[in-house]
């Protein structure tokens, strides 16, 4: 799926909490509206880092699977 | 939003980060997090075992954390208490009793406190003990 991204985090490579702890600071930083991405080769962020966004109140936009990596892709709402 | 504070007592690694971890993201999601460090616990913070990654460990899966570039907690605390409402309290009594000074221990501690005070901050918080 194609998806407009205003900005793209990769964190491959990176551990848990690693790619969570990224994406946290991006959203901080950016604007309400904004879509957001992080890349994770790290599955249990993959999985993880939804639940963070549905407790935190941010809008999951989705989960895509790459080759070896996954794309988790948020829009901040607050 | 809840309060949270994690007694961390053990010097281990592998325990520290799991600690580190569930703090950090506890504190983004909009809780308040207390960890207070003490016995060895403390010692974990101390700026030559930090430099020297001289960590005890429990075992493979400890040595395979500092061999595999895993975020370790003291770079995951601070970035969580850049981001999140995360505060960490240095035991007063095991520095005293050591005479160790603030200055002795990487620069990430809000205060050192004794336990009273500790106990007081932690009245109507979850207390998890590591």
């Amino acid at each position: 799926m194609e998806v407009e991204s205003d900005r793209v985090i990769d964190a491959r490579g990176s551990y848990c909490p690693g790619p969570l702890m990224e994406l946290i600071k991006a959203i901080r930083e950016e604007d309400v509206g904004k879509v957001i991405e992080v890349w994770s080769s790290d599955e249990s962020s993959a999985k993880d880092i939804p639940e963070w966004i549905k407790k935190a109140g941010h809008e999951l936009i989705g989960v895509f699977r790459e080759s070896d990596y996954w794309r988790i892709v948020v829009k901040k709402t607050k | 939003m809840g309060k949270l504070a994690i007694v961390l007592a053990s010097g281990e690694l592998e325990k520290i980060q799991a600690a580190s971890i569930i703090a950090s993201v506890a504190s983004t999601l909009g809780n308040e997090v207390i960890i207070f460090a003490t016995m060895d616990g403390l010692m974990a913070f101390k700026k030559d075992i930090v430099e020297n990654k001289a960590w005890k460990t429990a075992g493979d899966l400890g040595k395979g954390m500092l061999e595999t570039g895993v975020p370790l907690f003291i770079d995951t605390l601070k970035q969580a208490k850049e981001i999140g409402n995360l505060k960490i309290y240095a035991c007063g009594m095991i520095m005293d009793m050591l005479k160790m000074k603030t200055e002795d221990f990487v620069d990430i501690f809000d205060d050192v406190v004794g336990v009273s005070a500790f106990l007081g901050m932690v009245e109507d918080a979850k207390v998890l003990f590591i």
